[in-house]
C-alpha cells in the first residue's frame, strides 16, 4: 500500500447479470506510467470509472493516493485527474473558458483558474484555438483539451483512458514526452490504450485485464518467456534462412514475411547469440529486431493461451 | 457553507453560458417580447374602451400570458439538464471535480429557474405600461408576480429532477410537459368530469300568480307545483382545482372590486368562478312568484369571495412537495460513486 499511487484489491462490479469486472488486483506506483491493457469488453472502462470515483465497486477495495473513492470521493477527486474515453465538451464554450470553468469547479479562485488555463493551453499546444468554441475542435484537438482538463487541479494521480486516439504522429510524440514528464515529476499515471506500440514507449509496467480479471504475475511471466519472433533483414535476403539454420535454429522456428526472415527465439540471450553467429558467418545484417513490442507480445500470447473467453461484455460500453 | 454556495454559483454560471445563452434562446425572448407587446396593445384598446382604468386587466392578462409561455418553455430548458449532459459526456467531467451532487442539482435548478424568469423580465416593460395606464393595485401586482415566479420555479424543479431520474432527455422533457399539463389542464378535466358524474336531485317548489279575470283582484296564486331535476355537483371537488397553477395564481392574489362588487381584473373573475364551486347548490329551491321571496339571495362577486375559503396555500404546498420530491429523486439518482445506473444510461 502506498499513499501516492493506485492500489486495487479484488475489485468486482456487475451490471445486472453482466459481470463487467470480476476480480481486478493491481498497484500502480507514483513516479511511473502503468499501462492498462485488455481487449475490448474486458472491463477496462468500468475499472477506470470505479477508479475515477464515479462507480461503486460491488466488492473489493480501491485506494487512490491513499483515499477511498467510496468513503471520501471528494478527497480522491482532489488528488486524481481523469481523462475519459468519451469526448464530452461544453460545445459553446471556448477552450479557455472550458479550462477556467473546470478550475472553478475544482475550487480554484477566478484568477488562479485563469492563470492555470493559460498554462495548460500552452502545455498542450492549443494557443491558436484558445478562443474557439470547443465544438469546432477536431478529435485530436479535443483529446488535448481533455488532457488539459484532467490536469487543471495539478493531480498526483492521472487516469488516462485512450489518450492517444485521434492524435496525429507528432501529437502522439508530444503526448509521450508529456506523459513521461508527468511521471518524472512524481505523479502516478495509469494509461489505457489499444495502441500497444505506443504504450511500449511510455509505460514502465503493465496491468493486463482479461474477461474482467487482472492477469496474475505468474501468467504474465510465462507469456513473456514464451517464444518470440525476431525479424532479420540482410542485404542478401535469400541467404538469411540458410544462415539462420546454420546458426543452430531448428527449421520449424524459421519463417518469412514480406519484410524479412522471422526467427522464433526463447529469450533475448538466445536472440543475441543468433545475431552474433549470423554476423560471424559474414551475413550483411541491416536489421535485427522483435516483430512486435514487449506489451503486444505478452498481450497476444495471453489472449492466445487464454481460457476460452467468457461472454463478458464491458458494461459501460454495452449500456450506451 | 460559503464554499457550497460558491460551487452552486459556478454551476449556475456554467449552465447559463453553456445551455441557455444561445442564439435560439435570444430569438425566443425576442418573439416573446413582440407577442406580449401586441397583446398589451390590443388589450389596452379593448379594455380602455369601456373601463376607466384598464391597468388591472392588462396586468393580469400579461401575468397569465407569462405563466402560459413560461410553463411551455421551461420544461424544454430544464427537462434535459442532467441527462442531456450525460448524453453529451459532460456530466461525469463535472462530477469528478469538487462539485457535489447537491451543488450540481441545485445549480442546474437555479439556472433553469433564472432562465424561465427571463420571460418575466422581458415582460417587465409591459407590466410597467399597465401601471402607467392606471388602476393597478400594488398588492395585486406584487403578489401575482411572486406567485408567477414561484410557479416557474416549480416547473423548473420538476424538469431538473426528472432529468436526473430518467435516462433519456426526450423522455424526461415529455414527462415534464405531462406534469405541467396534468396540473394546468388535468385538474380542470378531473374537476369537470367528477362534477358531471356526481348528480344531485333538486326538488323545486314554485307557484305563480295567475289571472283569473280582468280586474287586479282577479290575480290569484296558482297551486304549489313540485318538480325534480338533476344537476351536476362540483362543490365536493373544488379542492382539485387548488393545484391548478392558474387558479392558484388567481386565488392567492388580493382582489379589488368596483362599486358594484365586481372584480377589476382577470384574476378576480377566475377567483370568483373557482370560489363559487365551493358553494353547495340549494337542493330544495322554493320560488314563490306571488311574494317576492327567493329573488333576493343573489350574491355579488365580493360576497362570494368573502364567504368562501381560499385554497391557494394548499396548492402551493402541493407544488412545493412535488418540486422537492423531484429534485430529491433526481439528486439521489445522480449521486456518485453510483451504485445503480439509470436503465439504459451511460455513466460518462
Amino acid at each position: 500500500m502506498t499513499d501516492t499511487g493506485i492500489d486495487v484489491i479484488g475489485v468486482a462490479r456487475s451490471f445486472g447479470a453482466v459481470h463487467a469486472v470480476r476480480d481486478a488486483t493491481f498497484s500502480a506506483p507514483a513516479g511511473a506510467v502503468t499501462a492498462l491493457i485488455g481487449p475490448n469488453g474486458s472491463g477496462k472502462t468500468t475499472l477506470m470509472l470505479m477508479l475515477a470515483s464515479l462507480l461503486t465497486p460491488d466488492s473489493g477495495s480501491i485506494r487512490i493516493a491513499g483515499q477511498d473513492p467510496v468513503a471520501d470521493p471528494r478527497a480522491v477527486r482532489a488528488a486524481m485527474g481523469w481523462m475519459p474515453d468519451v469526448l464530452g465538451s461544453w460545445a459553446t464554450l471556448s477552450v479557455r473558458a472550458t479550462l477556467e470553468i473546470t478550475g472553478r469547479l475544482h475550487g480554484l479562485s477566478k484568477p488562479a483558474s485563469a492563470a492555470r488555463a493559460e498554462e495548460l493551453i500552452d502545455l498542450v499546444g492549443l494557443e491558436p484555438l484558445a478562443q474557439q468554441p470547443t465544438r469546432v475542435l477536431s478529435r485530436g484537438q479535443k483529446q488535448k483539451l481533455s488532457l488539459a482538463r484532467s490536469l487543471v487541479h495539478d493531480p498526483r494521480v492521472l487516469l488516462l483512458d485512450e489518450p492517444a486516439s485521434g492524435l496525429d504522429p507528432s501529437a502522439r510524440a508530444e503526448l509521450r514526452i508529456l506523459v513521461r514528464r508527468l511521471a518524472d515529476e512524481g505523479r502516478c499515471l495509469l494509461v489505457s490504450s489499444h495502441v500497444l506500440s505506443e504504450l511500449d514507449e511510455m509505460a514502465d509496467s503493465a496491468v493486463y485485464i482479461e474477461a474482467g480479471a487482472s492477469v496474475s504475475a505468474e501468467r504474465i511471466g510465462r507469456a513473456k518467456a514464451s517464444l518470440r519472433q525476431w525479424r532479420v533483414r540482410a542485404l542478401d535476403a535469400s541467404a538469411v534462412p540458410a544462415a539462420v539454420e546454420a546458426a543452430g535454429v531448428e527449421r520449424d522456428r524459421i519463417g518469412r514475411d514480406h519484410l524479412g526472415t522471422l526467427v522464433s527465439v526463447e529469450s533475448e540471450a538466445e536472440a543475441a547469440s543468433v545475431l552474433t553467429k549470423l554476423v560471424g558467418a559474414g551475413l550483411a545484417i541491416s536489421s535485427f529486431a522483435p516483430v512486435v513490442g514487449d506489451l503486444e507480445h505478452t498481450y497476444l500470447d495471453l489472449s492466445r493461451g487464454a481460457v476460452p473467453a467468457q461472454p463478458v461484455i464491458d458494461g459501460t460500453e454495452d449500456l450506451s | 457553507m460559503n464554499a457550497f454556495l460558491t460551487g452552486v454559483g459556478v454551476v449556475v454560471a456554467l449552465e447559463l453560458r453553456q445551455r441557455v445563452r444561445t442564439t435560439a434562446w435570444y430569438i425566443l425572448l425576442g418573439v416573446f417580447f413582440v407577442v406580449v407587446g401586441l397583446v398589451t396593445l390590443l388589450l389596452t384598446f379593448a379594455l380602455g374602451g369601456f373601463l376607466g382604468d384598464a391597468g388591472g386587466g392588462v396586468l393580469s392578462t400579461i401575468v397569465y400570458f407569462v405563466l402560459l409561455l413560461g410553463t411551455l418553455v421551461t420544461p424544454a430548458l430544464s427537462g434535459n439538464a442532467i441527462n442531456g449532459d450525460r448524453a453529451d459526456g459532460t456530466l461525469a467531467t463535472t462530477q469528478v471535480t469538487q462539485i457535489g451532487t447537491g451543488q450540481l442539482v441545485l445549480g442546474k435548478f437555479l439556472a433553469a429557474w433564472v432562465s424561465a424568469l427571463a420571460f418575466l423580465v422581458v415582460g417587465a416593460p409591459f407590466i410597467a405600461v399597465s401601471v402607467i395606464i392606471g388602476g393597478v393595485s400594488l398588492d395585486t401586482a406584487l403578489v401575482s408576480i411572486l406567485v408567477l415566479a414561484f410557479e416557474l420555479g416549480v416547473v423548473a424543479a420538476i424538469g431538473v429532477g426528472l432529468s436526473g431520474l430518467l435516462a433519456r432527455p426526450l423522455f424526461s422533457i415529455v414527462v415534464t410537459y405531462l406534469a405541467v399539463a396534468a396540473l394546468s389542464v388535468g385538474t380542470l378535466i378531473v374537476f369537470s368530469l367528477a362534477g358531471i358524474a356526481t348528480q344531485s336531485t333538486v326538488t323545486s317548489e314554485s307557484r305563480y300568480p295567475e289571472y283569473m279575470g280582468v280586474g287586479d283582484d282577479d290575480l290569484v296564486c296558482s297551486d304549489w307545483e313540485t318538480s325534480t331535476y338533476s344537476i351536476p355537483r362540483f362543490d365536493p371537488y373544488w379542492g382539485v382545482l387548488v393545484a391548478n397553477p392558474y387558479v392558484l395564481l388567481a386565488d392567492a392574489t388580493p382582489t379589488h372590486f368596483d362599486r358594484s362588487g365586481t372584480p377589476d381584473d382577470l384574476f378576480g373573475f377566475v377567483k370568483v368562478a373557482v370560489r363559487q364551486a365551493q358553494i353547495a347548490p340549494d337542493l330544495n329551491s322554493v320560488y314563490d312568484g306571488c311574494t317576492e321571496e327567493g329573488i333576493s339571495d343573489f350574491q355579488t362577486s365580493r360576497e362570494i369571495i368573502e364567504s368562501t375559503v381560499p385554497g391557494w396555500f394548499v396548492g402551493a404546498a402541493i407544488h412545493l412537495v412535488l418540486a422537492a420530491t423531484a429534485l430529491t429523486a433526481g439528486w439521489s439518482a445522480t449521486r456518485t460513486p453510483a451504485r445503480r445506473l439509470p436503465k439504459g444510461s451511460r455513466i460518462a
